[in-house]
This record gives C-alpha cells, sequence and structure tokens, in this order.
C-alpha cells in the first residue's frame, strides 16, 4: 500500500493536465495568430505545401451560400473528403469512397450507404453555418483528396485512415501515438469519439501500450482483435522530421502534427494543432509534463538534430518490454562488463558479442589481473603446441597439462588464425546486470581491438541489438 | 438579521431593496465557486454563464420551489435528448432545430404545470415565471453541446451542471452567509485573489488523478 503511495506522488508530477497544458505550455508558445492559422484547415496547409510538406490536394471549395448553388459537382472525383475548415475534434467530416455505380448525382460511404448531391448540399450547408466551428462562427468548407489505406493498417481498422499524432516541443519531438479509427468512432481517427490511441516508442516507431477512448486501457484492436502492441510504423524517422519542419514553420511552440501514410505518397500531413489533447499520455502510460520540461531550454540548432534528442531521449520503451515479456536482457554488439577472479579480484573491460565464437575468452594481460597470474606462466613454459598434440589422446593430453596452478579444463580453438590449444579457468562476469558463471579461455589477445569477447555459451540469457550503442 | 453594515443600510435607504442587495453581491461567490470546481475538480458544466443563472433561477424559486426547479431542469434536458433522436433523420439546421426543439420543452412544461395543478401540486404553478423561462432557455446551450460534442458529453456536462448550481443555490442561500455579507460586504473583495490564485493554478484536477490512473500507478 505503502509503496502505492509513493508511486502516486512520483507519478503525479510527471503528467501533464489541462491546467498546465493551457497556462504553461499552449498559452506562452501559441502566439495568436500562429492559433489562428492553425485553426484554419485551408491555409494551415498552403503554408505548409508552400514549405515543401506533403498535404492532400485541395479539390475544391465552397465559401458561401451561392457558391454552394453554382458548384459542378461532375468535378469531384470518385473518392474525396469534405470537411469544415474550422472544424474540432473531426466533428463534420464526411468521407466518400467512390460513385455510386451508374448514377453521376450519387456517392457510396465505407459504410456503403449512399450519399447524393441533395445529402452533400445539406451537410455543406450546415458547415456553412457553423455547427461545427468553435462558438458557431460561420465557415467555410472544402473538398480534398482522399488518403489511401496503407496494407499494413487494413487488419487493425474497421474503416477510415489511420493516422500518427505527434507532439513537438521546442523542436523536439516528445511523445507520439497511431491514432486508429474504430467502429465506435464512426471511422475517425479521434479519441474522443472512441478511436484508438496506441503508443510509439520515440526511437524506434514501433508501438507500445493503447487506449480506447478517453482512459480505456487495451491490447487488442476492438473491431478485428489484432494485438496492437509491436507494430513497425513505417517512414518513421522522415515522420518525425516532417513534424519538427511544421513546428518552425507554423510558429507554433507547442504543437500536435497530424500526419497520415497514404498508399502511394508517403507521409502526408493532415493537419497542425495548436491545442493538442492529453490521451496521448496514456496511450504511452507515459506523462508528457516531464518530458516537456527535460526539453524546454535546449538549444536546438536543426531538425535533425531535434529528432536525434527526442530519439535518444523518449525511446527504450520496446526494449523495456521485450526484456519483460522475454526474461532475457537486450544487449548490443558491444558490451562494458566486469570479470570476477580469484579471491574475488575484479577487472572492467570491453568486451565484443561474438555469436561465431563457441567459448568466450579474455587476453592473458586480464587473466594475470583477475589472479591467474601462475596459470599463465605456467601454461607458457609448457610450450603447447596444437600441431605436436593433436595426435594425442585426450587423456594424455590433459596430463600434460593438469600441474598448472587453478587450471580447470582445456580445449582447442578453431579461429581465423589458425588453431590452438588453451587453457580454461572459472570466472565469473557481470554483463548488463546479470551475473554469468563459467569457464573462459585465456589466449593473448593483444594484437586484437578488445580483450574479451563473450561466445555462444554465455549468451543464453541475453538477446542481441546489434543497433544499440 | 443580527448587524446590518451602515454601508448596505445606506443602499436601502436609497431604495434598493435587501434581497437584490444580496444577490447582487452573493453572484462573485457563485461564479468562484463554479471556477474553482473548473479548475480544481474538473467539473465543466456549460460555461459559467448557464450554472450561474440556473443557480439565480433556484434562487429566485426559494426554498419550496427548489425541487421543482430540479424536476424542470431534468426534464428540459430529457426532451432535449429526444428530440436528438427524432430530429436526427431530417437533417434540419441549427437555429430552426432549437427552436422546434425549444418549443418542446414549453409545450412539455406547460404539460407539466396542468398535471401538477390537476394532482393539486400547486407548488410547482406557483413557480414564478421568469425562472422558468430561463430553464426553458437553457436547452439551447444543450443541443450546441450534442452537436459539438455528441449525446454523452453534452448529457454529463448537463448532469454537472445541476450539480454546480445546486451547490451554487446552497451556498448562497445559507443563513450564515447571508448574515456575513450583510455585515461585512466588503469581504466579497476577497474573491478576486482567490481568483487570481486560480487563474495561475497549473496543478492536476481531480478528474484528471481519475482519468490517468493508470499512468499514476505504472512503477517505473
Amino acid at each position: 500500500m505503502k509503496s502505492t503511495l509513493v508511486k502516486f506522488i512520483k507519478n503525479r508530477k510527471k503528467i501533464l493536465g489541462m491546467n498546465a497544458r493551457n497556462f504553461t505550455y499552449v498559452r506562452p508558445n501559441n502566439l495568436k495568430k500562429a492559433i489562428w492559422v492553425a485553426d484554419n484547415k485551408i491555409i494551415s496547409k498552403r503554408i505548409l505545401r508552400k514549405n515543401g510538406i506533403p498535404v492532400p490536394k485541395l479539390i475544391a471549395k465552397i465559401s458561401s451560400h451561392e457558391e454552394l448553388e453554382n458548384f459542378d459537382w461532375e468535378m469531384l472525383p470518385s473518392g474525396f473528403a469534405l470537411k469544415p475548415n474550422s472544424g474540432l475534434g473531426g466533428e463534420g467530416i464526411l468521407v466518400i469512397y467512390g460513385r455510386k455505380k451508374n448514377r453521376s448525382d450519387a456517392w457510396v460511404k465505407a459504410d456503403r450507404s449512399v450519399v447524393t448531391v441533395e445529402d452533400l448540399k445539406n451537410h455543406i450547408r450546415n458547415i456553412l453555418d457553423g455547427n461545427f466551428s468553435s462558438a458557431g462562427a460561420p465557415d467555410m468548407a472544402f473538398f480534398e483528396e482522399r488518403m489511401q489505406l496503407l496494407k499494413l493498417f487494413k487488419p487493425y481498422v474497421y474503416k477510415g485512415i489511420p493516422d500518427i499524432r505527434i507532439i513537438v516541443y521546442n523542436k523536439v519531438p516528445v511523445m507520439a501515438m497511431l491514432r486508429l479509427p474504430t467502429r465506435a468512432s464512426g471511422g475517425k481517427a479521434n479519441l474522443q469519439q472512441g478511436a484508438v490511441g496506441v503508443g510509439i516508442d520515440l526511437a524506434t516507431g514501433i508501438t507500445t501500450s493503447a487506449v480506447q477512448g478517453k482512459s480505456k486501457i487495451i491490447e487488442y484492436a476492438p473491431d478485428t482483435r489484432m494485438l496492437l502492441s509491436g507494430i513497425v510504423i513505417p517512414f518513421w524517422k522522415e515522420m518525425l522530421e516532417l513534424a519538427v519542419k511544421a513546428q518552425e514553420i507554423s510558429g507554433l511552440g507547442f504543437l500536435g502534427a497530424d500526419i497520415a501514410i497514404d498508399k502511394e505518397r508517403g507521409p502526408v500531413f493532415l493537419e497542425i494543432n495548436a491545442r493538442a489533447g492529453l490521451s496521448i499520455q496514456i496511450a504511452n502510460l507515459e506523462g508528457l509534463k516531464e518530458r516537456l520540461e527535460r526539453v524546454s531550454g535546449l538549444k536546438i540548432k536543426s531538425i535533425q538534430r531535434g529528432v536525434r534528442v527526442g530519439m535518444n531521449l523518449f525511446g527504450g520503451g520496446v526494449e523495456e518490454e521485450v526484456e519483460e515479456i522475454s526474461g532475457k536482457r537486450v544487449i548490443g554488439s558491444v558490451e562494458k562488463i566486469k570479470l570476477i577472479g580469484r579471491k574475488g579480484k575484479e577487472v572492467e573491460a570491453e568486451a565484443k558479442i561474438d555469436t561465431g565464437a563457441g567459448w568466450s575468452s579474455m587476453d592473458d594481460e586480464i587473466a594475470k589481473s583477475l589472479g591467474f597470474e601462475k596459470t599463465v606462466e605456467e601454461y607458457e613454459k609448457l610450450n603447447v603446441d596444437y600441431y605436436e598434440i593433436k595426435n594425442l589422446s585426450k587423456k594424455e593430453r590433459w596430463n600434460m597439462v593438469k600441474n598448472v596452478p587453478y587450471i580447470d579444463s582445456t580445449v582447442i580453438i578453431h579461429s581465423s588464425h589458425g588453431t590452438t590449444y588453451r587453457p580454461m579457468v572459472k570466472v565469473s562476469f557481470i554483463m548488463d546486470k546479470r551475473k554469468v558463471l563459467t569457464k573462459i579461455t585465456i589466449i593473448d589477445r593483444t594484437e586484437l581491438k578488445y580483450p574479451v569477447i563473450i561466445g555462444k555459451r554465455n549468451l543464453g540469457g541475453f538477446l542481441i541489438d546489434v543497433n544499440k550503442v | 438579521m443580527n448587524t446590518i453594515n451602515p454601508l448596505i443600510n445606506y443602499f436601502v435607504l436609497q431604495g434598493v431593496p435587501l434581497e437584490t442587495i444580496i444577490l447582487i453581491l452573493t453572484l462573485p461567490i457563485i461564479a468562484t465557486v463554479i471556477a474553482f470546481f473548473r479548475q480544481v475538480f474538473g467539473v465543466k458544466a456549460f460555461g459559467i454563464y448557464t450554472p450561474l443563472i440556473i443557480t439565480l433561477a433556484f434562487l429566485a424559486m426559494g426554498v419550496n420551489g427548489v425541487k421543482y426547479g430540479v424536476v424542470i431542469f431534468i426534464s428540459v434536458i430529457f426532451v432535449g435528448m429526444v428530440m436528438r433522436y427524432i430530429l436526427k433523420k431530417f437533417r434540419l439546421l441549427y437555429l430552426p432545430r432549437v427552436a422546434i426543439t425549444l418549443s418542446v420543452v414549453a409545450f412539455f412544461i406547460l404539460a407539466i404545470l396542468i398535471l401538477g395543478g390537476s394532482l393539486h401540486r400547486t407548488g410547482l404553478a406557483s413557480v414564478s415565471i421568469f425562472p422558468l423561462l430561463i430553464m426553458i432557455a437553457i436547452v439551447e446551450k444543450f443541443v450546441a453541446a450534442q452537436i459539438d460534442k455528441g449525446n454523452r458529453t453534452a448529457f454529463l456536462l448537463a448532469v454537472e451542471t445541476l450539480v454546480i448550481s445546486l451547490v451554487g443555490y446552497y451556498i448562497a442561500s445559507w443563513d450564515i452567509l447571508v448574515s456575513i455579507i450583510v455585515a461585512y460586504p466588503w469581504l466579497v473583495v476577497f474573491i478576486l485573489p482567490i481568483n487570481f490564485v486560480l487563474g495561475k493554478w497549473t496543478g492536476l484536477r481531480f478528474s484528471e488523478y481519475f482519468r490517468f490512473r493508470e499512468i499514476l500507478k505504472k512503477s517505473d
């Protein structure tokens, strides 16, 4: 019970609440002019496009009832999205999937229901009258190109297009989630409407935990029963760079970027948000405030640098999870280890992780520091050469060396440098917090880059990530 | 009333009714309570105006009237929800839609009054007309919330509005508070520093402890 309370108090400070978001982040960082641009979808997309950021193609816009009456419906393509210019939370968006067969005045939605020109007109009138805009102010309606669903996401969504929300602050991406439309959300990717948010590890672009709606933790996609963790998001780094670039362009210090991935075009910027929602924290099971505080005040000179800082600071969730599930430690191809020899003597060294080697080996100088001076000296005196002893029986060979102090056994090692007959001693080593008790061969490795190699026999409890440094 | 501040006395002598003075001076207190509920508890309601005006409607209805006030409020929300369901398929524009909903609410309230009268519940019919009209008019807020945030959220906001209004009502009709206001009207000025603090407070709201409970439970 006590530990729950401690966790509670510790975690409390990490979470970003509505008061702090508005007062500490939105208000000082997002100037009124920049918020106005962000809330105006047509203008913000035009600005993004001019700066080389891919956005959906604008097909047409309607800004008055008069324009609506004179609109040429024939010019619309078979699939498109109809949106209010200053809609909030995904309200008022209508997505059309194709033309109704044999009719020029009707289309179908994803759920196969028919939409006629009259329906569209009615919807647009509602948009123009401000039914979807904040404070009911008169609004514009626009048609834009419909995104095509990426094959990767098909098993996870019921209908609609998922997108990726990335929060950027001070040019650093701080948190991200994949938003999956569901049956409950009516094909929209907004969490308030019941869509699913899946947390993303910033370093790898791999999904972690998930939430549906405002606070329901889930593991499987609600409509398709697919496991939500472990999805590898394509174009990951590219999207982080786009998000940071959009922040620079928009002038919003605290920005929520929404990016979709089109089947043909790749990442396409959907919109920028001046007041990013807070549920992303539940999707990631991480607090945003702590991350924002770590990033604030950093001097970030370039987009690439900002992305790198974000990936380094806020990655690692996947690795922890892999360790938890597999019960194995994730290590890189070179690890710092601590060897423990006779009488508790300790030596720290860099070890090369070598899955091509059977046994682990260490340099004879290290063996000496571990209390095996006599072993090394006596063995050298014997001056055993593999080619001389190779025809002897195992027992005859052992008889030759058995008087060497502390020797445990011997082994014949075939390597790229030829074949050697080596002594082995009992030592233990600690690698990535895990202790391994083993036998290690002793050999002169002064010519080699790493004084120790760890071979297959000692790697049972580890997983190797060659990218880890 | 025990003591009356000379200032209040002066106001009364100028012909301002004591009732009015008390009501006006409690207004800042109710507004502060509403702000406090929003910033610290995370109870949103329909902004500050609606709960304030409903609190005043309750106050105008008097001690016996408040239960009718609650019944009428619930009726208004109930009719608003039913009407959304009925009007959905007609795809009407906003203002005509609100006008229709408002009319049906008005008819419904009239029916309640007649029904109350025939059952000899005269208390209901004797409720003064202005608070009643205020209650009917809040259906617009409700319809707007339905469109903006969906049925569920709108209903939740309505419940929150009712709760805050009731809290406001009980605070404002609290005898001790009323006699303090009459005796020391200048105390109302302390509302200002309280709101300054609220306006700069960035802590988590009570509702957010619940919303983010999964993160709070998590160990690192």
